[in-house]
């Protein structure tokens, strides 16, 4: 009785904030996807699997799925590969690596909204004198409108090397920790059996990299998963976003606080299947990790 | 025995709550009326209405000014309890169906005459009043005249005209056009539609629902694929900035650039209507108003509905200086409009004149903001990626009358 | 090979840099240099004025906005912190029936996360009426699955000879923790700590959803706005932006070690 009042005691301020403002809210949207709840958060009209059938048939938020894998495919592979190279790097100077290392780590500083504003208004505006479309005229290349042009989607340079840049850094953190946790008697013993340095890279250092590099992929997938600062301020307006380049987030947020109406019951059925979805793949994650 | 630790560790939390406790979003001031605008990009608005609202004695006013995406952020607040009291925008059929605005008839009194009949139409829905009508604001076509000699073209007066003058004027690092960073379909599918003679929605009924609507689209397509558009600019449309440094030839803006413009350009530079796109078609400007509106879950409508009296009805001499002192806008009232002298010559006049020979209301109450946004949505998916503008017509066309059938049964 | 290194090390450097550079270059020249025909490295001429012509400027809510974003973000690094650190404990240390149910439901959270469930949250928050306020800011992010399972997972490996040693000395839970765990566990916190300051004073999401009223806007939400609607001079905007970054560059350079092995502890976990 007494471990139980001095447990509530540690626990009982943290566990009923997790209540209120997790699981009520999923509880909530729970219900709500099941009602007809247009401006309304207390609904009336029970309408079933109707907002579920709709979001599920319906182009847009399909299509956002199809933009957020697009994004995923790009941005996930590019930041591992980059981060890895930048961590070898790094790790294996001596001079001024606290420097280099500071100034890659830097970017995470810069929210968003700040990578945003520079990416869209200094480095890709679509002018002639933008900073982009500068370097093209040194080889004789017209401007481009970065951000406006669908065809090609220069928007997704712009998108995607604008996360590199903000992320880079972070993940070549997670890669060095994991590279000095790696036992110097490994790299030795490769040596001594005669192993180049790509071999020693190939057999030693990536499969000891192993964790890491699973946690890292998660958390790339994750991130990609939950962008909207990005886009909602690269290709956002006053007047909306355009029809296209719509992550799941950025489909929720038009549909749930948009200028169309406060659609709570298709945006919670929205919620409840991105919830379902990133749970799921966790789950088969942490089997295939524990395999 | 307390320690100090613990003393310390409440004296975190209880700071914690009470900074949690005290409220920072509402001016501090329960008893004021909140009073909502959009951002005007004009200097000076802001402490103009400020100003106003301080001038009011019966009821103290805290002015709200709200940069950004206005449209959403207002939809959002109406259906909350903390939303204003009073607030700028044009009515929709669809809030007045949910009861979201106060009718202000009574408001208008003896003045209602004074008010352009087709700018009250614009607020009127069910036979009644839903806003008192702030400033008329109208987009058109602004022209480099000097540009256009050099290159020996004349202003445009078809779309087709458009097209071409737009294509011969861009040379080097000046482009024909500018007229907004999505390549125009944002602002031009109104006068689009207009040119062949449609419309967004009449007597109830979707009115772009046509193969002409095609025709019409198709031509913004034509501009978007001739190379000729500035896109990407660092400011958008609604700012004249792209013009005034010369990076265009023509852009589409509104109104209330002029001042900006005659300060940067003097007298090098005119103004026009959206060409038409040949018979049956016509030349057009979009003309609204924002009116100023009373939100129907306002604890205190009788007070909004007061202030609302004194400064759109009874404080001419605000609602002149509002209108004409900082960018321009049409005064929606015959009294004053007929004396505003800022209005009568240059460009300003020959705006005053598109709006009465050419005027096409940009925001109906009819065309709710789920059909602009299906509407808006096809014309980009059109103009930008070239997408078949018959389909994605078709499919706005749908939206736009379930919607209609919904708010009209 | 070394010099190539270093080569390309300074190659990305370069790189990586630039954007700040572009910030500070584009927030200190006229506003027609920006959208100049041709662009230039170095800007004809640095106006400082810009820095009295931004604070001067009441169409820009900066030093609000800022104020905002600070007493966010301290809020909710101190909450965090304490509530997290004490759940944390509470589920390592003390023996406790229920204790494994309570643990699951914490650990549930974490595979969902927060942004995911933006509108729920928002449908709760307006319910309480904590929308654009400051509460509403900040209590829904002071409950972290995360933190509080990184905090357990750290205190199951605290040394217990410590704590028995404050035990025999007749002190209770509570005073243990306070006197003797949290003291040996500074680095801990600040790692923490600092990622929860970063996080909190760059998220964006849900301030853009709750703080609606311009006086509640943190300064990302101002920039945002004025960004997307392009509603002020663009070098102010710049500069605005500078002006928002220099807080944290400042934590990230005092802070760098606490800051490296906080990445570490919430990265690897994850």
């Amino acid at each position: 009785m007494r471990h139980g009042r001095a447990f509530w005691l540690f626990v009982g301020p943290f566990a009923a904030g997790l209540l209120v403002f997790v699981y009520v809210p999923i509880g909530w949207s729970l219900v709500l996807s099941f009602f007809d709840a247009r401006n309304t958060v207390t609904p009336t009209e029970f309408v079933g699997l109707r907002n579920y059938v709709d979001m599920l048939t319906d182009g847009p938020f399909l299509s956002s799925l199809g933009t957020f894998s697009v994004f995923a495919a790009f941005v996930v592979p590019l930041t591992f590969v980059l981060a890895l190279a930048l961590a070898l790097l790094v790790n294996q100077i001596s001079f001024m690596q606290a420097f280099f290392r500071s100034v890659f780590f830097l970017p995470t500083a810069c929210s968003y909204v700040v990578a945003s504003l520079v990416w869209k208004l200094s480095i890709f505006n679509g002018l002639r004198s933008g900073l982009a479309n500068t370097v093209l005229g040194w080889f004789g290349a017209d401007p481009v409108a970065w951000t406006v042009s669908t065809s090609p989607p220069w928007y997704w340079l712009v998108l995607v090397t604008l996360r590199l840049w903000l992320q880079l850094g972070f993940y070549m953190i997670l890669f060095i920790a994991g590279l000095q946790r790696i036992p110097v008697v490994l790299y030795e013993a490769a040596a001594l059996d005669g192993a180049r340095s790509w071999q020693a890279f190939r057999f030693v250092t990536l499969p000891q990299l192993r964790t890491t590099s699973v946690a890292v992929l998660l958390l790339l997938l994750i991130g990609a998963y939950q962008a909207f600062d990005e886009f909602y301020n690269v290709l956002g307006t006053d007047r909306g976003y355009p029809p296209f380049a719509r992550p799941p987030l950025i489909y929720l947020y038009y549909t749930a606080l948009g200028s169309g109406g406060q659609d709570f019951g298709h945006g919670s059925a929205g919620a409840v299947i991105l919830t379902l979805l990133i749970v799921g793949v966790t789950l088969l994650q942490g089997r295939a990790v524990r395999r | 025995m307390i320690s100090r630790r613990r003393l310390l560790s409440l004296a975190c939390a209880s700071v914690l709550l009470a900074a949690c406790g005290s409220n920072t979003g509402r001016g501090g001031n329960g008893q004021a009326l909140k009073q909502w605008y959009h951002a005007y990009g004009e200097p000076g608005v802001r402490q103009a209405v400020e100003r106003y609202a301080k001038a009011y004695t019966k009821t103290q006013v805290s002015v709200q000014w709200n940069p950004g995406d206005y449209d959403s952020k207002l939809a959002t607040s109406l259906l909350s309890d903390g939303g204003p009291d009073v607030f700028e925008s044009t009515p929709q059929i669809s809030s007045v169906r949910a009861g979201q605005l106060v009718p202000l008839d009574d408001v208008f009194g003896d003045a209602r005459s004074d008010f352009s009949d087709s700018i009250l139409a614009t607020h009127t829905v069910d036979g009644k009043i839903y806003g008192v009508p702030q400033a008329v604001d109208m987009q058109m076509l602004f022209y480099r005249k000097s540009f256009f000699s050099q290159a020996g073209v004349q202003p445009p007066s078809t779309v087709d005209e458009l097209i071409d003058v737009s294509r011969r004027l861009t040379a080097g690092s000046v482009k024909g056009l500018f007229a907004g960073n999505d390549g125009g379909g944002g602002v031009l599918g109104g006068p689009a539609l207009w040119s062949t003679g449609l419309d967004y929605v009449r007597d109830h009924q979707v009115g772009f629902d046509d193969p002409l609507a095609a025709t019409a689209i198709g031509k913004l397509r034509e501009l978007y694929t001739s190379g000729s558009l500035l896109l990407g600019a660092v400011k958008d449309w609604a700012e004249p900035d792209a013009f005034t440094q010369g990076l265009v030839a023509m852009q589409w803006t509104g109104l209330w650039a002029v001042p900006a413009v005659a300060k940067a350009l003097g007298d090098d530079f005119g103004v026009l209507p959206f060409p038409s796109l040949g018979a049956g078609g016509s030349a057009s400007v979009p003309v609204g108003a924002f009116g100023a509106m009373v939100n129907a879950k306002s604890k205190r409508i009788d007070e909004a509905k007061d202030f609302v009296r004194w400064l759109w009805i009874e404080k001419t001499d605000y609602q002149e200086d509002f209108n004409l002192g900082y960018g321009f806008h049409i005064p929606p009232r015959k009294s004053i409009s007929e004396r505003a002298s800022k209005l009568t010559s240059g460009a300003a006049a020959d705006a005053v004149k598109f709006v009465r020979d050419n005027a096409k209301a940009s925001n109906p109450p009819d065309w709710t903001s789920v059909m602009r946004t299906a509407f808006n949505d096809a014309v980009s998916r059109v103009v930008r990626d070239g997408a078949p503008a018959d389909a994605e017509l078709r499919a706005a066309a749908d939206v736009a009358r379930d919607e209609l059938k919904r708010l009209y049964g | 090979m070394k010099a190539l290194r270093y080569l390309a090390l300074s190659v990305a450097a370069v790189l990586f840099l630039v954007p700040f550079y572009l910030v500070v270059r584009n927030g200190l020249v006229s506003e027609s240099e920006i959208s100049a025909t041709s662009w230039t490295f170095l800007p004809s001429s640095v106006r400082w004025e810009n820095f009295a012509e931004l604070f001067s400027d009441p169409a820009v809510p900066l030093v609000r906005s800022m104020l905002n974003s600070l007493v966010v973000a301290v809020l909710q690094t101190a909450g965090q912190l304490l509530l997290c650190s004490m759940a944390g404990y509470g589920l390592a240390r003390i023996p406790y029936r229920y204790a494994n149910v309570v643990f699951y439901f914490v650990v549930a959270t974490l595979m969902i996360p927060a942004a995911v469930t933006f509108v729920p949250s928002f449908v709760v928050v307006s319910t309480l009426g904590w929308v654009s306020d400051l509460r509403g800011l900040v209590i829904p992010g002071l409950f972290s699955g995360f933190t509080a399972f990184l905090f357990r997972q750290y205190f199951l490996n605290f040394p217990r000879e410590l704590e028995e040693a404050a035990r025999i000395d007749g002190l209770g839970h509570w005073r243990t923790f306070w006197r003797v765990v949290v003291p040996n566990s500074r680095g801990f916190f600040a790692a923490l700590g600092v990622i929860a300051f970063v996080t909190s004073w760059n998220q964006f999401l849900w301030p853009l959803v709750i703080a609606q009223d311009q006086d509640s806007w943190t300064v990302q939400v101002a920039l945002s706005t004025f960004l997307t609607a392009q509603s002020i001079n663009v070098h102010e905007l710049f500069l605005a932006a500078a002006v928002s970054v220099t807080p944290l560059v400042i934590v990230f350079v005092a802070m760098q070690r606490y800051l490296v092995k906080g990445v570490t502890e919430t990265g690897i976990k994850g």
